[in-house]
């Protein structure tokens, strides 16, 4: 039998689910790097995070939203692995699954699900988690090493903390690069986050514009001020944050100029909010803010057109 | 390397017919001929019904400023003159040819001696007007697809500063371009001389894809003393070919939004039409057949010169029993459901495809794929979402009147989202309503 469509015929091979399961890979790394540091604990945040969020989803899918056919996912999938990098390990699990089910039932099915979402919905739970749990969420183990998280369960201050209130030098430039420090789990080893960079754009997931201008805006605005370049960039989760987060297709804007407006915002913002706000880390809160100003750098950064008309030229 | 600069895509060239010589095909009994092959008024018929027509006689003449005449394309009785299903299923007016076994036999040999023998060089008038005669009574129209009248283009009161001939062939799987270059270039390059002089223009560029290295330099070997012909080739990119990205990687200049390449100077004719111009004013060869690319999912593919009104079938031997007949390229082509409809003067390839399981649609993630590939310039999601909610003041802002349909958009959507479609339900609702 004919069959008939309309053209084109013939459609490019990657779909949604293969751009997913390529940052899942690029994550990789990041979460060796976990693991490496802060042990099982790190294992239960992540293996809690990434369970609740599929099941938040596939649950508030079947049983509210009535859709039958609905599968587990492997957007919330992602959503989960994401938001346990942006925790500590030490976090009980079930403030684990109240951040999954804010992430997925608040910051993304209540925007309308998949596609529709305003605010990155891994970082609106960590936000979430961060307001409604200050202690739990500002309570850093100590690096380990070797699979195992610190010994003695002892807990320490994030170098941007140490930072923020004048404490120096206890990190050697090696720890900070492998991610021998405390933080959040993902977000400590810069070389494991780099290495998920190089391999997002080798396959193309993602482009240069927004972790470039992020990173480059927070080294460029910490040189002016006279801030600490080095541990502004490796410290935090900035990199995770370029990487990562606000490289998220749904909450970015659509366009390469339209990507470096919003990574120039978010750095902006991320080193106002490390320097003078009461926080010593702003990664999040800007991401956020400039998945809000998203929509408005999509309507007025339109992409180069090929050519106005000619009555537009003479006008 | 020359190329055009926003946006396109670079699909797999699947060039499986790349190579293979032009074979003829048998002419067929009967043949199909509608009335409108071309852009326009459709021809007038000037024959009835139990006529006896020759091979190349004038059967149907141009009614209008912009429409071609029609020649029929084999010997025999005019069966029928009316209406008959077009490859979609959609009726049009044609004229039906059937040959005797005398006839068939005749015109077999009559063309089998063609082939084999150099061509026959008649006596041509080569001023501008007498080209400009013979093409047009040669029912001779843009044969990359668009079949726009070819006289018209050559008929403007200035000369364009270059006349591009497109041989860029950027569809994958479509090698008629390619072979016709290879196998016929002094020709080629003698019809660009005669459309240079018709349109009273100095210089000629013959602009291919750079994966044509050898139709490229068999172009040049023919180019000799002739030095108003260029042959520039382009990077391979899809759709080096549009009109508007054609011009501006051969010129550097971009046609403006609604206007034409004669203002910015250009003039752009399709190679096989440069061909069909020789033919038609060296050998008197009005336009009854052309050379169609049968390929994908089908055993008898190649490069193959088919007489006009040929039924599909017959090109297609060990077509599969589930597949997708496509007229044209797989970026660009039109789905055909009745295989009785017949070539036309505007069929470059016939593309049979595996039926492939329709993708599930899934929501837009904003990725901006069709944003980067669209090469005007525009925003498909936008266009496609002002569509799909009947937004046609907002889809005439976002200047949807700007989309070629080339595709780019609806290939690259990583949610199988049908972009395109709803694009042209703007489009035409737009059309509509001027």
């Amino acid at each position: 039998m004919l069959t008939f469509s309309p053209s084109p015929h013939i459609h490019r091979r990657r779909r949604v689910r293969g751009a997913m399961l390529h940052v899942c890979v690029a994550l990789a790394p990041a979460l060796i790097t976990a693991l490496w540091y802060f042990g099982l604990p790190a294992l239960q945040v992540t293996l809690v995070s990434v369970a609740a969020c599929v099941a938040a989803e596939w649950l508030l899918a079947r049983y509210v939203l009535g859709r039958r056919d609905a599968l587990p996912s492997t957007s919330a999938a992602l959503t989960g692995l994401l938001l346990a990098l942006n925790l500590p390990s030490s976090l009980p699990w079930w403030t684990v699954v109240a951040g999954a089910v804010f992430a997925i039932g608040i910051a993304k099915m209540a925007f309308g699900g998949l596609g529709c979402n305003i605010f990155n919905p891994a970082l609106a739970g960590r936000v979430f988690l961060l307001i409604s749990f200050p202690a739990l969420m500002t309570t850093w183990p100590v690096a380990g090493g070797g699979f195992a998280a610190a010994a003695d369960g002892a807990t320490g201050a994030t170098l941007l903390e140490q930072l923020k209130y004048g404490v120096t030098d206890c990190l050697s430039r090696s720890d900070m690069l492998l991610g021998h420090m405390g933080g959040s789990m993902g977000e400590t080893g810069a070389v494991a986050i780099l290495l998920g960079l190089v391999y997002l754009l080798a396959v193309r997931v993602i482009t240069w514009h927004t972790p470039v201008a992020i990173i480059a805006t927070v080294a460029v605005f910490d040189l002016l001020i006279g801030a600490p370049v080095a541990d502004n960039l490796l410290g935090g989760g900035l990199l995770l944050g370029a990487v990562f987060m606000a490289t998220d297709y749904v909450t970015s804007p659509m366009t390469g100029r339209g990507m470096l407006v919003y990574g120039v915002f978010i750095g902006a913002v991320t080193v106002v909010i490390r320097q003078w706000g009461a926080y010593p880390e702003g990664m999040s809160f800007a991401i956020l803010l400039g998945n809000a100003v998203t929509p408005l750098i999509d309507m007025w950064l339109r992409p180069r057109r090929f050519a106005p008309a000619r009555k537009e030229v003479a006008a | 390397m020359k190329t055009f600069k926003l946006g396109g895509i670079h699909p797999a060239p699947s060039k499986i017919t790349a190579g293979m010589p032009i074979e003829p095909l048998p002419l067929p009994r009967r043949a199909v001929l509608p009335l409108a092959q071309h852009i326009g008024a459709p021809a007038a018929p000037c024959v009835s019904v139990g006529d006896h027509v020759g091979r190349g006689q004038l059967i149907a003449t141009a009614a209008g400023a912009v429409s071609a005449p029609l020649h029929a394309s084999i010997s025999g009785t005019v069966k029928a003159i009316g209406e008959v299903d077009g490859p979609a299923g959609y009726p049009m007016a044609a004229i039906i040819i059937e040959a005797s076994e005398a006839d068939h036999e005749a015109d077999t040999v009559a063309r089998d001696r063609r082939l084999a023998a150099e061509p026959q060089v008649v006596a041509a008038d080569r001023t501008p007007d007498g080209i400009r005669d013979r093409v047009a009574s040669a029912g001779i129209v843009g044969m990359g697809g668009a079949t726009f009248p070819t006289v018209v283009k050559m008929g403007g009161k200035t000369p364009p500063e270059v006349l591009i001939i497109n041989a860029c062939e950027c569809e994958p799987y479509l090698t008629c371009d390619d072979a016709l270059c290879r196998e016929y270039a002094p020709q080629i390059i003698a019809g660009v001389g005669l459309m240079l002089t018709a349109c009273r223009g100095r210089r000629a560029v013959i602009a291919l894809e750079d994966n044509k290295p050898e139709a490229a330099a068999a172009l040049r070997a023919a180019l000799g003393a002739e030095s108003r012909i260029e042959v520039v080739q382009l990077k391979t990119k899809y759709p080096q070919g549009g009109e508007k990205q054609l011009v501006e990687a051969v010129t550097g200049r971009r046609i403006p939004s609604g206007c034409l390449p004669a203002d910015v100077g250009a003039a752009v004719q399709n190679v096989a039409t440069a061909y069909a111009v020789y033919a038609a004013v060296e050998c008197g060869m009005p336009l009854i057949e052309r050379v169609v690319t049968v390929t994908g999912s089908v055993a008898g593919r190649g490069n193959f010169l088919v007489a006009l009104g040929t039924p599909l079938a017959e090109l297609l031997r060990g077509l599969p029993d589930d597949c997708e007949v496509v007229l044209g390229g797989p970026m660009m082509g039109r789905a055909a459901i009745n295989l009785d409809a017949p070539v036309t003067k505007g069929t470059s390839g016939v593309l049979v495809m595996p039926p492939a399981p329709a993708p599930e649609v899934e929501p837009c993630v904003r990725c901006g794929s069709c944003v980067d590939a669209c090469p005007m310039g525009l925003e498909p999601y936008l266009l496609s979402t002002y569509g799909r909610m009947r937004m046609w003041d907002e889809a005439a802002a976002a200047r949807v009147a700007d989309c070629i349909e080339c595709g780019c958009c609806s290939y690259s959507c990583i949610s199988s989202r049908p972009l395109l479609d709803y694009i042209r339900v703007a489009k035409s609702a737009l059309r509509r309503r001027k």
